[in-house]
């Protein structure tokens, strides 16, 4: 039980260098495992490839031990949360609740469980005020967390976050390191963050895998108070 | 095989290039003439050393509206002979057929000659349009709207891949349900487009545009003596074709 990636080689097409080559790395389940690197090195494009939207020239990417290009996307979305750098690029409800209940519908949860999550998460974001609100008139850091409670309710046994603390104040980005700690331990999610906030990597991290240009190179963050900067 | 470079040609020639061949494709009406016509801008883009295989994949989507105006042509029109008679009632005619010709052919010669204009650079277009003696805010907002079409494209496809990995099978869903999706992903394409807009003026008058009424240039484009000949030669062959 895993996801891995298995010696991905990608470039995009209008790209005049490979983004990866030769990459490889595995996430367990109950792991929660850092993803950094310099900008344009590749994040992104990994998550992307790790989900299945983006295809790699090579290498191939099993989730659980099936292959990736096998399965639909909505098929990787139920066991695989994702939350993408631009937080104005996934919303497409008309308000807050229905941007919750999206994913949580298509589930085929009951009503009442629905709800539960619904409270829950909006209330654990604390964006029960906005409930009503238009998405997009949120400030960034309430798309990010509208976001990040949307795709949690549906409770995912991976979940992938492309910078999920770039708009987030300090409080709130405890609130989701303490989460993020809560459901790897709980559910035994295994969660992947890609981060340039180092606060945040040594203090909720397990793993950090460094990405180079391209290759790669692992470490472990040895210390959790371990601070960077 | 590549005879002469567009690349180089100054981008003004392939301005007027192209509004000639589009208009000589729209104001004549038969179907030699414009078949013509096709060809020799299939030869001017291939020869010229347009990079064919990028080129066919920006034709290739559009097949299958021709080919479907195409059909809607030949079954809609009633003129000319019958062709096709099934069971007493006329399916196919000729003036139908010629129509649809005429319409998929023109279609393709306007999508080859807008090829023309891929072989430049969109900065090199602005800077023409503004030397043609367009003011500059339209010639801008011309080549802004332009640049922005693949940004669209891309946003669009974030957030159906959102959709999807929320849980909505798309792949294996009736079109009834691929509809209401399209739907669905407008409102926050056209929210983050107007949004992008607003952001964009802010951005650029911040950066003084449109602060002096008149704006300077890096580089100025210099006709050459063969942009010259093409200048003068064809609109006058485009009059005369379109006179005889
Ligand atoms: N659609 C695309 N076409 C061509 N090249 C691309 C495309 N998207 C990204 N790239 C290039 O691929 C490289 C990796 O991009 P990516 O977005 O994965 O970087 P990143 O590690 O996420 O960076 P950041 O830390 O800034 O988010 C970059 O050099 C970028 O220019
Ligand atoms: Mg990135």
């Amino acid at each position: 039980m895993a996801l891995e990636a298995k010696n991905l080689y990608f470039k995009y097409p209008k790209g005049k260098k490979a983004v990866l080559s030769d990459f490889s790395a595995s996430f367990l389940p109950g792991e929660l495992a850092a993803l950094t690197g310099a900008n344009g090195c590749g994040k992104t494009t990994l998550t992307k490839i790790l989900l299945g939207i983006l295809q790699p020239q090579q290498g191939l990417v099993l989730l659980d031990g099936r292959n990736i290009a096998e399965l639909t996307l909505a098929e990787v979305g139920r066991s695989v949360g994702y939350v993408m750098q631009n937080p104005a690029q996934q919303l497409f409800c008309t308000s807050v609740e229905k941007e919750m209940d999206y994913g949580l519908l298509n589930l085929g949860l009951s009503e009442e469980e629905r709800e539960k999550r619904i409270n829950y998460y909006l209330e654990y974001f604390q964006l029960s005020r906005h409930r009503k609100s238009f998405p997009f008139h949120l400030s960034l850091g309430e798309q990010q967390r509208l976001l990040l409670a949307a795709v949690l309710a549906m409770k995912p046994r991976y979940l992938i976050l492309d910078e999920p603390t770039a708009y987030l104040d300090v409080y709130r980005r405890r609130l989701l390191g303490e989460h993020l700690q809560k459901i790897r331990t709980e559910l035994v999610c295994g969660i992947i963050v890609v981060s340039h906030d180092r606060d945040f990597v040594g203090e909720y991290c397990q793993r950090e895998v460094v990405m180079p240009g391209a290759g790669m190179v692992e470490n472990h963050v040895d210390s959790p108070q371990r601070r960077a900067l | 095989m590549t005879l002469f470079s567009l690349v180089k040609w100054d981008p003004r020639c392939k301005i007027i290039l192209m509004a000639c061949l589009s208009t000589l494709a729209m104001l004549r009406g038969e179907v030699w003439f414009l078949f013509g016509l096709l060809v020799f801008t299939c030869l001017l883009v291939m020869l010229g050393g347009a990079e064919l295989s990028g080129a066919l994949g920006q034709v290739k989507g559009l097949l299958g509206l021709i080919f479907s105006l195409f059909i809607i042509q030949c079954f809609f029109t009633r003129s000319g002979e019958p062709w096709l008679v099934i069971g007493g009632f006329t399916l196919i005619t000729s003036g139908g057929i010629e129509l649809a010709c005429i319409l998929s052919l023109r279609l393709f010669i306007l999508a080859f000659s807008a090829l023309l204009l891929l072989t430049g650079e969109v900065r090199d277009y602005l800077l023409a349009l503004v030397q043609m003696k367009i003011p500059y805010e339209i010639a801008f907002m011309t080549m802004a709207s332009v640049h922005f079409i693949p940004i669209l494209r891309e946003e669009a496809l974030n957030v159906f891949y959102a959709i999807q990995l929320r849980g909505c099978e798309l792949q294996k869903a009736s079109w009834r349900k691929k509809l209401h999706t399209y739907l669905e992903i407008c409102l926050p394409i056209l929210v983050g487009a107007l949004k992008r807009t607003r952001a964009m003026a802010l951005a650029m008058e911040a950066r003084a545009f449109r602060a002096y009424p008149k704006r300077t240039y890096l580089r100025r484009l210099v006709l050459k003596k063969n942009d010259k000949a093409i200048l003068v030669a064809v609109p006058v062959i485009t009059l005369v074709l379109l006179v005889y």
